[in-house]
Parts: C-alpha cells; structure tokens; sequence
C-alpha cells in the first residue's frame, strides 16, 4: 500500500484548511471503498495525505427540511440510507437504488459522498496502467477490453464510464449538493456536480469539486404530486457488481398524461447521461405501452459504442422499455 | 511533457481516410513490389515511404509524374475526418501554430488543403520536396523553417514508421488511435500519447498547460 498521512480534522474549515496545504496530494478520506482500493494497487494518482472528515460532526445524518424536502449528510453510509423510513416514504426509487448499490457489506462502510465522487472503475486505472487519470496520456479503455466499465456514448480523452449510482437516482428528483469551499458555501444540481470528464486542477476527473472542496450534504426537493418514479438496474452479477447500464426516471403524471420527465441513464458514459430527446418526446403524451416502444426508438441516437460495448445501448434501452412499463403499471 | 506550441500533421491517416490502393500502385510500378496489398492507406504509405527513403535519390521527371499523378488520385479519393476543421479552428484559436509536415508530393498536399479548405489554419506546409526527402525530412524541414522547438511540437500519426520517425527527429509523436486493435499494439512502442479525434488535441495541450503550470 501506498505510504500515507492521516489528518483528522474536527470541523469543515479545518479540514479545508488541510486540503488547501497539501494541494491535491491530499484526498478526502470517509468510507475509504474506493480510495483505500486505489492506495492498495499504489496508484500514481493516489493521494499523500488522508483527510479524514469521519470525526467531523454534522455531515453524516437524514433529516426533513422545512419544506418538506430531505438534506442527507455526505458522510451518511449507503446502509442507513437503505434503513431510513423517511426516505422511504418520500423516494422509495432512491433507496431501491442505493439497495442494488455493491453489496451490503460495503455499504456499512461506503458514503452517499463518496458515492458520488468516486473514481472510475476502469481496469486499466485500478491495473495501475499510465493512463489519462493515472498520470500517462492515452486511455487504453478506448483500444482495449470496453465491453464494460467504458463509454457506449463517446468521451473526452478518458473513456471510462461514470460508475455511481445515486447520482443517476438523483436527478430525477432534482436533487442539488451542497460543497463548502474557502469561498463558502456552494450549491449545485446533481448534474452540474458530476458534468463527466472535466480537467480541474490540472487532473481529469468526472466530478467539479476541487481539491480545497468538500461536499457536504445532497438536498432532494419534497416530492411532488402525481410523481411515479423507478431504478432499473442491469448487472453480471445480483449483488457487488457495477451496472453495465441503469435507468433512474420520473414522471410527472396527470391521470395518465405525462407532463414532466426525467431519463437518465448510468453506467454507459462518462456522466450519468440525461435523455432530453425522450424526455421531450415523452411531453404530453398518455403513458401506455406503444408510447413506451417509441420512446425507445427514440432513445440514444447518439450512442457512440467502442468495440465492444455496443450492447450497453441495447441493454440501456431494454431498461428503459421495462421502467416505462414499470411506471404504467 | 512539456506544454504544446505547435502540431505537425501528415495528412495521410491524420487528417482524412485514404485508399491504400494508390501508394501500393506506385510501390509495384516504381519499385517492382509484388507483395499482396494491404487494407490500411497509413501503412501502405509509410511502406512505400521506406522504399523511397532506401532508393536515396530523387525521381526522374517520368517517375515523378506517376508517382504525383497517383497521389493526386489518392487526395482526390480521400475523404476528411469531420472533426478535423473543428478541431483545427479551435487549435488555432487557442494559439497553437498548426503545420502540414508530410512526405507526400507538393503538389498532392497543395491540393488536399485546397479541396478541404484547410490553408486558414496552417501556419507552413513542409512536403518532400521542399525538404529533399521523406519520412524525417519534412519534419525537420518544418522544424527548422519556423524555428520550432522539439519538446513543444507533436508529431500525430498511426503507425510504427510514424512514432519512430518522431522520435527520431525529438518530437512527441502522438498516436491517432484510429483502429483500435492497430493502436493496441502501436501502445506497445510507448507513443508519447493517444487520442481517439482529433477534436481531443485541443483538451489533451490544455491538460499538458494545466499540468505544467501546476508544476
């Protein structure tokens, strides 16, 4: 493993204060799922200095806020997620999808922060290949084995597909993050935190936090009336696996009129990939089983497969057909 | 890698998709070749590249005007990557000093730039007959012409002839991952780097700047 220092601050501005020294040689450390995995295979990219925010108070909690919406502390493990009854009562489609995230065992230990901001999964990077996120200058994704931690919709030097899942649960609730930077506080859609491959501070990642940056909380709007909201999620295994393609879609239903919808789709691109053609085209129409066939026909039509990764859109469209039929029934 | 300040395209397997059919033509007529001929144009070409380059010595006018007039059928023929004018444009734009530095005839390049309005964006055009020879010496020639320094220009391209050949004259050569299972093994012989478009240079010289700047 990778040798290490761990600071453990008490508070957001201390830690802040941490991660502005050190520049980014230093990493926010909380669940440790992904980062402790990239310190074992001594990455070029891992981080020098640990942050630890686990003994900082106030990020990890689920509370309902005036409005009736839901803040949820960055730091709150994927497990308490799944266990919460309120948001189960408010976003059943949210803790459907945190429920297919990994495994149980590592949910106990991984963060809805960390979820978001993982790094990329591709097995070149975690190899420890000298790629674009690993210090090198050419994605080996893009010529090699793609059929599945990699992009079916394009990219943009790095072609590994953006591995989260709540992100792509997210959205369609409109859910935003907030982040406390040395500037103060910021807020951001879900979408904006997590664009797809950016280059900030001289490093590509898939998120826009930067180094002297710590996402504090995610805030999902209340539901609103009439929303039917569904996760699909395909993978090559039940339990552990990352999805070949996922689904996270709403709709703003009047009896059987859509007025409103969110698709997005995760596991086959660089971002959790937002479907405006189909929402649009989902825009008024009565939600049954033949506007579901052409809403798939619809679906995807920039879809850019690698080699080996075309099915990724079969299997993207195939969730899109059973959610569609999911949300009529 | 140090930050970019200037490109030297070939536009054979860099900027547009060419047959190989004209450059093993003029391997059989010129050098008698009698291997089978292959799919890709990039290889042919620096094949036939290699077969110049051993001749050491010019074309006499008869043999200069086949092989010109196959290479104007093959500028003809070929048709250019979509993203090769965004790209350029916005190459340009960022301040980078872009140069066709190529081994084929002037009179082919002059007429690939003209059929696909590239001359906007060049700042020289390097061909083997300004620079007396093929493979290195346009390279050298655009090098030298424009005062360039080595370790801030790329050199892009598809094969093993075009890495080393940018190695050769201290450039970076970067490969054009054009043909995934080609790139596969070209990545073996450690190109500098690799794209997948052209439309990533621009994002791949802001990486390198962003890099630099953070030292």
């Amino acid at each position: 493993m990778k040798k290490v220092s761990i600071y453990r601050p008490t508070t957001v501005d201390e830690a802040i204060q941490i991660l502005s020294q050190h520049g980014s040689t230093a990493s926010v450390y909380a669940g440790g799922t992904d980062l402790l995995v990239r310190l074992k295979n001594r990455l070029e990219q891992a981080p020098s200095y640990l942050v630890d925010i686990k003994k900082i108070d106030h990020l990890r909690y689920i509370k309902e806020d005036a409005q009736g919406g839901v803040e949820i502390g960055a730091a709150t493990k994927l497990a308490e997620l799944v266990d919460s009854r309120l948001l189960l009562e408010k976003y059943p489609m949210l803790v459907e999808a945190i429920g297919k995230i990994s495994s149980p065992e590592l949910r106990n230990a991984s963060t809805l922060g960390g979820d978001l901001l993982q790094e990329v999964w591709c097995q070149y990077l975690r190899g420890g290949y000298s790629c674009w996120r690993n210090g090198g200058y050419l994605c080996y994704g893009a010529i090699g084995d793609n059929s599945y931690y990699h992009s079916a919709m394009g990219g943009r030097l790095c072609y590994a597909v953006y591995p989260g899942d709540a992100a792509t649960a997210l959205i369609p609730f409109d859910a935003r993050a907030k982040l406390a930077t040395p500037q103060g506080e910021k807020e951001l859609s879900i979408e904006q935190l997590v664009p797809g491959d950016m280059l900030v501070d001289g490093k590509i990642q898939s998120h826009v936090v930067r180094y002297n940056e710590i996402l504090t909380s995610v805030v999902i709007p209340p539901p609103r009336p009439g929303v039917k909201a569904s996760f699909e999620k395909l993978r090559p295994r039940g339990v552990w696996d990352f999805a070949m393609a996922s689904l996270g879609i709403s709709l703003q239903l009047r009896d059987k009129t859509i007025e409103d919808s969110r698709v997005v789709f995760g596991g086959i691109s660089g971002k959790p990939y937002r479907e405006k053609t189909v929402e649009a085209f989902l825009k008024g129409k009565t939600l049954n089983a033949e506007v579901g066939e052409q809403a798939v026909s619809v679906a995807l039509a920039d879809a850019a497969p690698l080699k080996y990764n075309a099915t990724k859109i079969d299997m993207a469209k195939g969730l899109l057909a059973s959610g569609l039929a999911r949300l009529n029934t | 890698m140090q930050t970019i300040e200037a490109l030297l395209l070939e536009p054979v397997g860099c900027l547009a998709e060419f047959s190989s059919t004209p450059f093993h033509e003029i391997a059989v007529r010129l050098f008698g070749r009698r291997e089978k001929p292959i799919s890709s144009a990039s290889r042919s070409y620096w094949r036939l590249l290699n077969l110049i380059d051993a001749a050491k010595k010019p074309f006499d006018e008869e043999k200069k005007s086949i092989v010109e007039t196959l290479e104007v059928e093959a500028v003809d023929a070929a048709s250019i990557y979509e993203d090769v004018v965004p790209a350029l444009a916005e190459l340009k734009s960022m301040g980078i000093r872009l140069f066709v530095a190529s081994s084929l005839s002037r009179m082919a390049v002059l007429k690939f730039i003209e059929r696909n309005s590239l001359g906007e964006f060049l700042s020289g055009v390097h061909t083997r007959d300004e620079a007396g020879g093929v493979k290195s010496a346009p390279l050298q020639s655009a090098l030298d012409g424009a005062s360039l320094s080595r370790e801030n220009t790329m050199f892009l391209t598809d094969t093993l002839e075009g890495i080393k050949t940018a190695r050769c004259v201290g450039v970076h050569p970067i490969l054009m991952m054009n043909d995934p299972d080609e790139a596969q093994r070209l990545a073996m012989h450690n190109p500098a780097g690799g794209v997948v478009s052209l439309n990533e240079i621009p994002d791949f010289i802001r990486v390198l700047a962003a890099q630099n700047q953070r030292g």
